[in-house]
């Protein structure tokens, strides 16, 4: 099998200008995860998801703990988000972003989710310019109902 | 990819197949087999049309909701030629009911109006739009505007396209045809939708005159091909060397008219798009194409070999 398959033909994207707030309720709108970044001749710059925002807007130092559940509150994360909502995504997009083609194997696209614990692939064409997106559960239900090959 | 098709109020269609329906009667849908929820909206029906005639498009518009989702999904799932590019608002996406009634051969629509649209949507649909833009060669912009859509919506739309070197197609309602008469622009070929009423450009249309007159407006604006539907089964092709009449020479069972529009409009794409130039020769196509739907009950869309079987049941009249 491919990722022809399986894809979606969707070309659903964000721009590298728009803002936290609008990619935040484009993703809630279309329940995404994430969704890919483009530039005006739709090649595919980045991909921002909603764990790469989670991370711009809790404290740094939350790295360093073992656990969260003794903090008293979510008021840092709250004022720490209202900080960056007017930010463009390009400051905290994942770049350069995984992408995949169409006639390459869908394994190779299992492969690459797994390697780099992702959901959401871009697909694009030779020039880089997206066609679709390939989702994990789209690769699990394809796998379940003929094989991976 | 050489298509995009904008539906700027899509729907999700409810087809109810109801023998001997009446107004203020009890009716049971017999069964299932006899409803169908589809994707709809007049841009999405003509990217499932070209996509029957093996030509990949992209579907663009404003979507909403749960409805809004399911539409996507049932999109999806109806072919793999039709790629999505919508613009998720806050409203929901309506439902369209249509009534189809094979014994006494009628058919009863009732079109929501549709979600509230923001400035916000607009725009972003527009970037969106000017992106895909440098993708195609034609564009397709079809159906109603959403209730509170501003009056310039279709202009907009249309003199981007314009701009870029695309040719554009248009298949409206009166609201749309005047709001793009009055700015100037004026799409390529231009399909007027009379199903609400044979009204356009301020003027009821009762005679061939009255058809001939308002498509020669639309010419004047800029328009190369206007097609009118005269009669529910003729049509009357505009182009400036001339005006056609074109008819069908076998019997049609009204109750098989719908997607016949957006049928029309695909074909007319299609012809288009495989290099015909000839304005008369793309309008005939359209016609037969259908034509040849009319051979289908629901929304359920020819190939083009059954086009090619209505080759020669048409007949056409040059009468100015």
């Amino acid at each position: 099998m491919k990722v022809s398959d399986v894809m979606v033909y969707d070309i659903s994207a964000v721009f590298e200008d728009d803002s936290i707030e609008r990619v935040v309720d484009i993703m809630s709108k279309q329940y995404l995860s994430g969704v890919p970044v483009v530039d005006e001749e739709m090649r595919v710059v980045g991909f921002i998801t909603e764990n790469d925002i989670m991370k711009a807007s809790i404290p740094s130092y939350f790295a360093l703990l073992q656990s969260a559940s003794f903090l008293p509150d979510t008021n840092q994360f709250v004022r720490n988000i209202s900080q960056i909502k007017d930010d463009k995504i390009s400051k905290y997009m994942s770049k350069p972003p995984i992408v995949i083609m169409e006639d390459e194997p869908l394994i190779h696209a299992a492969d690459l989710m797994i390697r780099h614990n992702i959901k959401t692939i871009p697909v694009v064409d030779k020039e880089n310019r997206l066609i679709g997106v390939i989702t994990k559960i789209d690769i699990l239900k394809a796998a379940l109902k003929e094989g991976l090959e | 990819m050489k298509v995009i098709t904008v539906t700027f109020n899509p729907a999700l269609d409810r087809q109810i197949v109801l023998n001997n329906f009446q107004v203020d009667r009890f009716h049971r849908v017999p069964s299932y087999d006899n409803m169908e929820l589809s994707p709809g909206g007049k841009g999405i029906n003509v990217s499932l049309a070209l996509a029957k005639f093996g030509v990949p498009s992209v579907a663009m518009g404003f979507l909403g909701g749960y409805m809004g989702r399911i539409l996507l999904d049932e999109l999806r799932k109806k072919s793999k030629a039709v790629s999505t590019n919508f613009v998720f608002i806050r409203g929901e996406t309506r439902e369209n009911i249509e009534i189809i009634d094979p014994a006494n051969k009628t058919i009863t629509e009732i079109n929501s109006p549709g979600p509230e649209i923001e400035e916000e949507d607009i725009n972003h649909l527009m970037r969106r739009f000017t992106m895909t833009l440098s993708r195609v060669e034609t564009v397709v912009i079809s159906g109603s505007i959403p209730i509170n859509a501003p009056d310039d919506l279709y202009p907009t739309f249309v003199k981007e396209a314009l701009k870029r070197g695309k040719t554009v197609f248009v298949e409206t309602t009166n609201k749309n045809l005047t709001a793009l008469y009055k700015s100037g622009v004026m799409a390529t070929v231009v399909k007027p939708d009379l199903r609400a009423g044979n009204y356009l450009l301020g003027k009821d249309l009762k005679t061939l005159e009255d058809f001939v007159e308002a498509g020669k407006k639309l010419l004047s604006v800029g328009a190369k091909l206007v097609v009118l539907s005269y009669h529910v089964d003729s049509d009357v092709i505009i182009t400036e060397d001339g005006v056609w009449m074109i008819s069908p020479t076998v019997d049609i069972d009204y109750s098989h008219l719908l997607g016949t529009g957006d049928t029309y409009t695909a074909a007319m794409v299609y012809k288009y798009i495989n290099g015909e130039r000839d304005l008369v020769e793309i309008g005939k196509f359209g016609y037969i194409a259908a034509l040849a739907k009319t051979k289908k009950l629901r929304k359920e869309l020819p190939t083009l070999q059954e086009v090619e079987e209505y080759n020669d049941k048409y007949e056409i009249k040059k009468v100015g």
